[in-house]
């Protein structure tokens, strides 16, 4: 089953029929946990645009769509860049998220290694430190969820979040980000766009 | 080639499982904390004193209507510092993994997807993961190595409520005082109550 068809499929299970009419595109939402509340997405409209997300409220709206197939995971820090979560909280940390699509939980206490999640290792973003001396050669790991068997569709108009909590696995110990260190999130898949048609 | 939807809608007609439920991507871990220099290692049997940061699990099965097909195997060592290492040293290892009262992946070896070796099974790895500087003492945060992955060529279905586990067999590794975590990777279902409540 192809993206397209997934769309069409849960579109069809959900009564929207004009879905199938609208311009298929790709498309990525991302924001950050700036209230340091364990949930990302929530709080999008009151974040600054494009600095913090890209998204006005935590809902797509009228025959807008997203099937995500990727879900990644970043850090921001007080100057708003982006870091790699591993550089900043260790190998030994671990993300546990779930994806809630309305009132439902569509992934599940699912785990993203700082050291390196399962599928990442394709590229495995060696980072080569400009002061050499000091830090030699080291390897910057991606965390992210490749949704390989089958995507999560967010319909339009339904409320999504991502909740988490940070761990060190070796210790169990629950890990608290601060405003440096805070938690950023997207999800990248197969875009459904409005298209007017000639409606207008 | 059967698509990991596929093998596990196969799998649990034929066990007459349950198929409805919320199609996800599903990832189980299981963490034994101070591991120590052991020739055995058995992930999830033991659950006792995990928290939620160190297992996704609290008994080493699904849920009467949660099922999955492992695609992908994970293996990580950190140790106390939280600096991750080769798993097991450069030990050859082996891995099985048993569901219900059977083997099925048997006596496979990990040591050529990890660390030094760079003689990855599959493509997956850029470089074998191979460490990037051997004079360079790791951080926490100054990874040289990357964790071991193994995909699947074969899909391996776990069916609801069926006991599995995954053993890592060598001769006396040394595992460190840290923590191993082992992750299964893949395409699942879980409980979804949809209009029943």
């Amino acid at each position: 089953m192809t993206a397209q068809d997934k769309i069409l499929h849960v579109a069809s299970k959900l009564g929207l029929t004009s879905l199938k009419d609208m311009q298929a595109s790709t498309g990525a939402v991302y924001d950050v946990d700036s209230d340091l509340s364990g949930t990302i997405f929530s709080q999008a409209a009151r974040h600054a645009n494009p600095g913090l997300t890209n998204i006005n409220e935590n809902q797509f709206e009228v025959n807008e769509a997203l099937l995500v197939e990727t879900v990644g995971f970043y850090v921001q820090n007080t100057n708003l860049g982006t870091v790699n979560f591993q550089r900043v909280y260790g190998s030994n940390a671990v993300i546990v998220f779930d994806l809630i699509i309305g009132n439902k939980r569509t992934m599940k206490d699912t785990p993203v290694f700082a050291a390196g999640s399962p599928y990442t290792f394709a590229n495995s973003g060696v980072f080569a430190d400009v002061s050499g001396e000091e830090f030699p050669t080291v390897i910057a790991p991606r965390h992210q969820v490749f949704m390989e068997g089958a995507g999560i569709l967010i319909p339009p108009q339904v409320q999504w979040s991502v909740s988490y909590t940070i761990f060190n696995v070796v210790t169990g110990a629950i890990i608290a980000p601060t405003s440096n260190t805070k938690l950023g999130c997207y999800l990248f898949g197969t875009k459904v766009l409005l298209n007017f048609n000639t409606s207008i | 080639m059967a698509s990991q939807p596929q093998k596990l809608a196969y799998v649990n007609a034929k066990l007459g499982a349950p198929e409805s439920g919320q199609q996800t991507t599903r990832v189980l871990f299981s963490t034994i904390e101070t591991p120590g220099t052991t020739s055995s290692l058995i992930f999830f049997r033991n659950f006792q004193g995990l928290t939620n940061g160190q297992t996704n699990l609290t008994q080493n099965k699904l849920d009467s209507m949660e099922s999955m097909v492992i695609k992908t195997i994970w293996l990580a060592q950190f140790d106390a510092e939280g600096v991750l290492n080769t798993f097991g040293g450069i030990l050859q290892q082996t891995l099985s993994i048993i569901v219900g009262n059977q083997t099925v992946v048997k006596n496979l070896p990990i040591q050529f997807n990890q660390g030094a070796n760079g003689q990855a099974f599959d493509r997956l790895h850029e470089n074998g993961g191979h460490i990037v500087d051997n004079n360079f003492v790791p951080l926490a945060n100054k990874q040289i190595v990357l964790p071991v992955e193994i995909r699947l060529l074969t899909d391996i279905v776990i069916p609801p409520q069926v006991a599995f586990e995954v053993r890592i067999d060598s001769n006396a590794a040394a595992y460190g005082t840290g923590a191993v975590v082992c992750a299964l990777a893949g395409y699942g279902k879980i409980f979804s109550a949809g209009n029943s409540f």
